[in-house]
């Protein structure tokens, strides 16, 4: 089982690796979002839309990498203390039945 | 899967938030009341939408040269059933619509039934019927969570289609066109959301024996259910 999710694990980091390599070949790559991309389509079919509605504050780019920063360890944080919390549960478990023995 | 501030029209926005809107208020009851019944699932509860918040906040590279991240949603779903997730995805996609002007708050509705609504209930259905089929649990995770994120892009290109009805083509043209923008960036992203999942999960099964007991997952097979 451990080694299954091992093997699990290579093979999404070897996909993520294996997407920018074969991603940056491609000319005009930039990685540019597909959320961005899809806009943009929008443009190509209505070209006379205008949004209507602005964003009620853009964070300068740096913040704005600091902000997406901040979210991923936000939630990597409390997963990680998640699994640590249970993991650590269930060894002290563990070693309560073996002192009982 | 973000529609930016304002690339919907006021009317389309306005239905989708009347129709995400009962979701969201039906979640927040759910929610309340697991945390009143089965106050030993909270943590869990926590972790899984933490799981969405980190997933998506994660831009990954795809083969297409362009970059997408998934959605995170499907754990939670298979795990607390897909009611449960209007609510933490409603907050993940508000927090990037205030702070990181991804998204946005005329959108929000619509981003929300994408990524907190139709994406969960695709992954909870693909679970059961898993199930139902006897496959191995692994393979019904997997697909679950890798399915339910592509629906969400699928269904964003469905709101944009309706929204933006090709001239020449209608919205037949309109919807082929934005799966094209997603479907190829979005599909090696849903494969690595269907790994983590399966290793989640996995993890939970042998250490959160209790909450998982609680919540009665994993759903019985329909075999088990069906031997004397």
């Amino acid at each position: 089982m451990k080694a299954r999710n091992g093997g699990l694990l290579v093979l999404a980091v070897a996909l993520v690796i294996g997407s920018v390599l074969v991603g940056s070949r491609r000319e005009g790559a930039e990685f540019a979002g597909s959320d961005g991309r899809a806009m943009e389509a929008v443009a190509t079919i209505q070209p006379d839309y205008r949004p209507w509605f602005g964003f009620v504050w853009e964070p300068p780019p740096e913040i704005a990498s600091g902000l997406f920063a901040l979210q991923a360890a936000l939630g990597a944080g409390i997963v990680g203390y998640y699994l640590g919390f249970k993991r650590g549960q269930a060894q002290g478990r563990r070693s309560r039945t073996d002192a009982g023995d | 899967m973000h529609i930016t501030e304002g690339f919907l029209p006021p009317l389309h926005a306005a239905a989708w938030t009347a129709v995400s809107l009962p979701f969201i208020i039906a979640s927040a009851w759910r929610v309340n009341r697991l945390m009143r019944d089965q106050p030993q699932t909270k943590l869990l509860l926590a972790a899984s939408g933490a799981f969405a918040f980190v997933i998506s906040a994660l831009k990954l590279p795809s083969l297409t040269g362009s970059c997408s991240h998934a959605t995170g949603t499907g754990l939670g779903a298979i795990l607390f059933g897909p009611s449960v997730m209007a609510l933490l995805g409603t907050i993940v996609l508000a927090f990037q619509a205030l702070l990181l002007a991804h998204g946005g708050i005329t959108t929000l509705g619509a981003n929300v039934f994408s990524m907190a609504v139709a994406g969960p209930w695709v992954a909870y259905a693909v679970l059961r019927g898993s199930r139902w089929l006897n496959t191995p649990l692994a393979a019904g995770v997997f697909l679950a969570a890798m399915l339910g994120d592509l629906t969400t892009y699928t269904v964003t290109a469905g709101q944009l289609a309706l929204a933006f009805p090709d001239p020449a083509s209608g919205m037949v043209g309109s919807f082929i066109k934005f799966v094209g923008v997603f479907a190829p960036t979005q599909l090696p992203l849903a494969v690595v959301e269907g790994l983590l999942t399966v290793v989640i999960v996995d993890f939970l099964r042998e250490y959160s024996g209790d909450e998982l007991r609680s919540l009665e997952f994993p759903p019985e097979t329909f075999a088990a259910e069906a031997r004397p």
